[in-house]
């Protein structure tokens, strides 16, 4: 869906559309998405492209993108209740979200301002973009990235290879992280840009509508003006800025797997029989469904918090970030497969909800910085806070 | 538009060095590398960003968004009197300067 079309005004964007608020992209999304064409996409591997294009269009991808720049302009907490209703259908639409806003997040905070006044209404518009991090040497420690993004004259030529790149099947645009001098940057490279190849993986676990792809950029040249901000700072602090966002919406979207599985499993437990009666009558089956209960509210509260720092712009916020990404994530991993276990045989073949849940969930325990990962950052923050 | 007079120096070094105490229980002179110390982690930048952009109503985003403009309470001083300057310079256009993200 590589559009060439020119940079859209913002009074094009959802913006202009007086009702493009939480409550109009939830009924965008529920229009969208359905636990039926979730199955149809995850069983093909693809969602088709004019769902990704409306969705896009219609504000649903990036809804933090501020109303200035065309944007829907959602508080992170809205966002955050959006992102995990898409999540409760389809975690793969929802990986999408999570790119999209992680690229808008990343032209806001790193782009100069002439460069998020020409991105943001693009991406706001539904121009895709994905975020290319990882790489075959460079999965946690993506200190040791080494695609180059190297000046000359007008341009810079980026050389490199990324791998797992969400939505980047998808993508219009690639937001993608390199060294540049003494540090990092980010250079905005349009996936039509001679040099670079797209290669999909081929059978992933779990988001397997998500378009993860493999990327290989081949002394790509794009104008110098097209790397954010200043280039060449702390690897540290414009990964982890980038990456912020990422969290927020994974976990976000971990909330929405776990109340998809508790629909799943509420449905299942009132109305299987066994020994007599519904499942939901036996004390064993019960625990597990209070256990999930339980999973989803601690999972809720864990992102509500971290979303009212943000939208209070509390420090706080970048530690809670951290915090309702690692809960969040391991309370879907551990709450759908219990869900598994109460739909049992009803539920153990791809197709059902609970087994896509399933694979969907273990992903997330490893995107966006692994649990390890943030038990690292947490202990580290823990450290400094009780001294 | 405020009638706030704009803070000193002074009062800016102030609140942040209180910030800085309050969070690491470390007290900074205003010209030491409050990274160098050990006792802060790398999400600590982060924070401080956040603190800055939300104390004292500016933006920090693109060239801005470097370590060394954070290393010292005198640096982030510095910091934080330039883009208070710059949007103040820019208040009444209407542009993209207006808003913060």
């Amino acid at each position: 869906m590589a559009d060439g079309t020119a940079v859209a005004g913002p009074a094009a964007g959802p913006a202009a559309d007086p009702a493009a608020g939480p409550d109009r992209l939830r009924a965008v999304a529920a229009e969208l998405v359905d636990d039926s064409a979730a199955d149809a996409w995850d069983r093909a591997g693809r969602i088709p492209e004019e769902t990704v294009r409306t969705a896009g269009a219609q504000g649903l991808m990036a809804a933090q993108i501020p109303r200035r720049y065309g944007g829907p302009g959602l508080s992170s907490a809205d966002n955050g209740e959006l992102t995990a209703f898409v999540g409760s259908r389809c975690s793969s639409l929802r990986s999408l979200m999570t790119s999209q806003g992680m690229a808008a997040w990343t032209v806001q905070r790193l782009g100069e301002r002439q460069q998020r006044a020409a991105l943001l209404p693009r991406l706001a518009g539904g121009a895709q973009a994905a975020v290319a991090f990882s790489e075959p040497e460079a999965g946690s420690d993506l200190s040791a990235m080494a695609t180059r993004i190297e000046p000359d004259g007008d341009s810079v030529v980026v050389t490199g290879e990324k791998v797992w790149i969400t939505a980047a099947c998808y993508a219009d645009l690639l937001v993608v992280f390199g060294r540049y001098g003494d540090g990092a940057a980010a250079v905005v490279v349009p996936a039509t840009a001679p040099g670079v190849t797209v290669e999909r993986v081929p059978e992933p676990m779990g988001c397997r509508a998500a378009g993860h792809a493999h990327l290989r950029l081949d002394g790509v040249r794009v104008p110098a003006g097209d790397v954010l901000g200043g280039a060449g700072q702390s690897t540290d602090l414009l990964v982890g800025t980038a990456l912020s966002y990422g969290r927020m919406s994974v976990a976000w979207g971990c909330v929405g797997i776990l109340r998809g599985c508790l629909a799943a499993v509420g449905r299942h437990a009132r109305t299987r029989q066994q020994f007599g009666k519904p499942l939901a009558g036996h004390q064993l089956v019960a625990r597990h469904v209070a256990e999930l209960l339980a999973a989803e509210q601690t999972a809720t509260r864990a992102c509500a918090h971290a979303s009212h720092c943000w939208d209070t712009r509390s420090p706080e916020m970048v530690s809670a970030t951290v915090l309702a990404k690692y809960v969040s994530s391991r309370q879907a991993a551990a709450g759908a497969a219990t869900a598994v276990q109460v739909l049992a045989s009803a539920g153990a073949r791809d197709g059902h909800p609970v087994a896509r849940a399933y694979r969907d969930a273990k992903l997330m325990e490893i995107i966006e910085g692994s649990s390890e990962i943030c038990e690292l950052l947490l202990a580290e923050h823990a450290l400094s806070v009780y001294t | 538009m405020t009638t706030t007079p704009e803070p000193t120096a002074d009062v800016i070094a102030e609140r942040i060095s209180r910030f800085l105490e309050e969070r690491t229980k470390t007290s900074f002179a205003v010209d030491t590398d409050v990274f160098a110390s050990g006792g802060v982690n790398s999400l600590f930048a982060m924070e401080l960003v956040v603190f800055l952009e939300e104390a004292f109503d500016v933006e920090i985003a693109g060239s801005d968004l470097r370590l060394d403009n954070m290393r010292t309470v005198t640096a982030m001083t510095a910091l934080v009197q330039r883009l208070r300057a710059e949007d103040a310079a820019e208040a009444g256009d209407a542009g993209d300067g207006a808003g913060r993200g």
